[in-house]
């Protein structure tokens, strides 16, 4: 699967946005999409190229913005890549077309305060319901007492 | 007809870890079932960060107590890629043959637990018995039946003399006795088939709606595995098949677990009739360069994934970990519904969960 017919499908089923794409090593392509195109890109990447299986969704905050990777696999590797603001992060859930998505957008939504529009079930998966502190996996967290 | 609500964890004897399953019934129909999970949650991927690349060996062996191997050689390759770093053949073979070693412990271990929730106590004393030799063969390695510190980023910190090939040879000869007898049961017993087929079945839509991975999917005839199709270590130098059955029931789940302990068996004798000289490991700088992967391995319930991303210092900015348990808890909530409840312990064991890996 060559990133050049990747990017020509994704600006088919998305027109009006521009899509980026870099290498990581081992044969995974990386393709940055804007959240409001990644129900698109997601099913031209199951219809066109019949890839239907999510590893897994990483979501981390760099700084400035949060960032979600949505892993995907096909003998190869498809990221997509999606930055969101650190204020009131939203992006629309998978979990319509991809069941599996579930716990990973429940555990990015717990971990990093993101929240999966539209997602059934938007419960906690790891962390406690009580939890009321902020998102664990968040920078620069303010100090509370007791922190060392 | 009246529903009611039976909670199955998260402390069960059926357990061996703390998972919560909801189970509503109607009658002796399972019409729902929900799961929660997260009571051995130890945040793992946050506790990466504080520490160096070589600390984080011993920590992710950690991440699960069967397939620890697993965890450290899709760790170590991502590091490895990022640093650019070749790895001696032999050292790749070795970290090849801990993986078949304990792919065949993880699945004969598993076959145990499905015999005991199904009431067949015997097959759980044999399979278990003959666990024990690959135990031995692992602990003669590496020192540890479990946690086996084998790997290091570079390579892997033990070595074979000759006559310890010669040893684990006639272990192997005298498992693959064991195990073949072991098959027979299973295929041929009919105790085993009446509570296993056509229980918790799943069909190959539903295995990729829930992203599924390893013998799980491949039980419902999804033909993949991370080994044969981007092999990572030395899996490039070996053959093996990919063994798929249809149905996706715990009978084809057992039948898939039992024929990979044979294609593993075939491997560990591969890789020790064909062990090349050389280095097992080349050293390794402690800074990783700025960069980012996703490695990925074959461990025995199925893909495990890793993200890495370095910011060029000692320490890692961001591990993420995906285990196979995972996926496979969102595709059980199917496998439970409309089944009968004293087929409720088949269909969880025949996921063969690891909670520890989905909590991390």
């Amino acid at each position: 699967m060559e990133t050049k017919a990747l990017l020509e499908a994704f600006r088919e089923a998305c027109p009006g946005h521009s899509f980026d794409a870099h290498a990581m090593p081992v044969d995974e392509t990386v393709i940055e999409v804007p959240a409001a195109c990644l129900e698109d890109v997601v099913d031209a990447l199951r219809s066109t190229f019949s890839v239907y299986h999510l590893s897994t969704i990483t979501g981390q905050d760099r700084g400035t913005q949060l960032e979600l990777l949505y892993h995907f696999w096909h003998g190869q590797g498809i990221t997509l890549q999606v930055t969101l603001p650190r204020e009131d992060p939203c992006v629309p859930t998978l979990t319509g077309a991809i069941p599996g998505a579930d716990f990973y957008e429940r555990e990015v939504g717990e971990m990093l305060g993101v929240t999966f529009e539209g997602h059934p079930g938007p419960q906690h998966l790891l962390l406690p319901e009580d939890w009321e502190s902020e998102p664990p996996l968040r920078k620069q967290r303010p100090a509370e007492e007791g922190d060392t | 007809m009246t529903r009611i609500t039976i909670p199955v964890g998260p402390q069960h004897p059926l357990l061996k870890e703390p998972l919560s399953v909801r189970l509503t019934a109607e009658g002796e129909r399972v019409v729902e079932a929900a799961m929660r999970i997260g009571y051995v949650h130890r945040g793992i991927e946050r506790l990466t960060e504080e520490r160096s690349y070589v600390q984080n060996l011993h920590l992710l062996e950690r991440v699960c107590g069967i397939c620890s191997h697993v965890h450290t050689t899709t760790y170590c390759q991502g590091v490895e890629a990022l640093l650019e770093l070749d790895v001696p053949p032999r050292g790749l073979m070795l970290r090849t043959l801990l993986c078949e070693l304990e792919r065949i412990h993880s699945h004969l271990l598993w076959l145990g637990v499905l015999a005991e929730n199904i009431g067949y106590t015997t097959i759980f004393m044999y399979s278990w018995r003959d666990r024990e030799i690959v135990l031995d063969v692992m602990e003669n390695l590496s020192g540890g039946r479990i946690a086996h510190a084998v790997n290091v980023i570079g390579g892997v910190r033990i070595d074979l003399e000759p006559e310890q090939v010669d040893a684990i040879r006639r272990r192997l000869d005298q498992l693959q006795e064991q195990v073949d007898d072991l098959r027979d049961v299973v295929e041929h017993e009919s105790t085993l088939r009446a509570r296993t087929k056509g229980v918790g079945g799943a069909s190959l839509e539903q295995v990729r709606r829930h992203c599924a991975v390893g013998p799980l999917a491949r039980a419902a005839g999804l033909d993949r595995d991370v080994r044969r199709d981007a092999p990572y270590a030395a899996y490039d130098r070996l053959s093996f098949e990919v063994v798929t059955e249809a149905g996706g029931d715990v009978w084809a789940a057992t039948r898939v677990r039992v024929l990979e302990v044979f294609e593993s068996l075939s491997l560990c004798h591969q890789i020790l009739d064909n062990l090349p000289s050389g280095e097992v490991s080349t050293r390794a700088p402690r800074r990783v360069p700025e960069g980012e992967i996703v490695s990925r391995a074959e461990a025995p319930r199925g893909e495990v994934v890793y993200y890495i991303r370095s910011d060029g210092s000692d320490k890692p900015a961001r591990i993420k970990i995906r285990t196979p348990t995972l996926p496979a808890l969102s595709l059980v909530r199917e496998q439970l519904r409309d089944i009968n409840i004293a087929d409720v312990p088949p269909v969880i064991s025949g996921i063969d969960l690891c909670i520890a890996c989905a909590d991390r």
